[in-house]
């Protein structure tokens, strides 16, 4: 008797093939020793109950502390300036205010540092954000937020 | 000792298994032996979560094994403590003792 395919796949889908591949050879060892008529379910329930441990493994906390504090802030304040944008009339050619992106810059940085994440964490987490940010930020902030924020995520550490 | 050095409650219990398995401290065992003892139903996920996590804090090692056939020709993956791990769980142990020593428990 086999464990079910789907959950084969799954396991690899969650753990990765390197890491699958030693659970897998686990499940199945207790597996061949279970009573046949629950050992799907058992197999199934083991790959399913593990999805969650299985893909904190493979999501380096240390990416999602970054994304959450510093591309979230990005790309918040990118909204807030899209908002500010779409309410002002006869807006043609009219750039970001400076003093909003320095403000933006300070959070960032701010956000960075205390998020106390790697530098290159960081780094990724803010181009990430710069790349989606709707508004196309100018070249000179995207500078400074992709030098700045790792900068400060560094310094903190 | 800084904040992160202290071991959480279910990485001492993976510790302690490692410690009682010897050479045979492997994922399967490991979820096997704290069922059995704490009656807890683990997953084997958590547990090797649990691993990669203390192997990164240089708690315990690891080494690949042969593949077996009932393993289904794939390889294992034996756990070891460090000198460190060692070390941590003698602290635990001795930080457990200190907290309960006198108590009356109901």
């Amino acid at each position: 008797m086999k464990p079910p395919v789907f959950a084969s796949w799954l396991l690899v889908a969650l753990a990765g093939e390197r890491l699958a591949e030693v659970i897998a050879g686990d499940l199945e060892e207790e597996f061949a020793l279970r009573d046949p008529r629950g050992a799907s379910g058992w197999y199934l329930s083991q790959v399913l109950r593990s999805s969650i441990p299985l893909l904190s493994i493979r999501t380096p906390q240390t990416a999602l502390v970054a994304l959450l504090a510093v591309a979230m802030p990005v790309l918040l304040l990118d909204r807030l300036w899209s908002f500010i944008y779409s309410q002002i009339p006869l807006k043609d050619g009219l750039n970001r205010a400076p003093e909003f992106l320095i403000v933006n810059l300070i959070l960032v940085c701010l956000c960075a540092a205390l998020s106390r994440s790697k530098p290159w964490a960081t780094f990724g987490a803010a181009a990430l954000a710069l790349w989606v940010s709707v508004g196309h930020a100018p070249l000179l902030y995207s500078i400074l937020v992709l030098t700045l924020a790792p900068a400060s995520a560094w310094m903190s550490r | 000792m800084a904040k992160g050095d202290s071991l959480g409650e279910f990485e001492h219990l993976v510790m302690l298994a490692v410690l009682r398995l010897g050479d045979d401290a492997y994922g399967m065992r490991v979820r096997q032996e704290i069922e059995s003892r704490t009656g807890r139903d683990v997953s084997i996920g958590a547990v090797y979560a649990t691993l990669e996590r203390l192997e990164e804090k240089g708690l315990v090692a690891s080494s690949m094994s042969e593949p077996t056939p009932e393993r289904g020709g794939r390889a294992k993956r034996s756990f070891r403590l460090t000198g460190e791990g060692a070390a941590a769980v003698n602290r635990a142990r001795q930080e457990l003792a200190s907290m309960t020593e006198g108590l009356a428990f109901p």
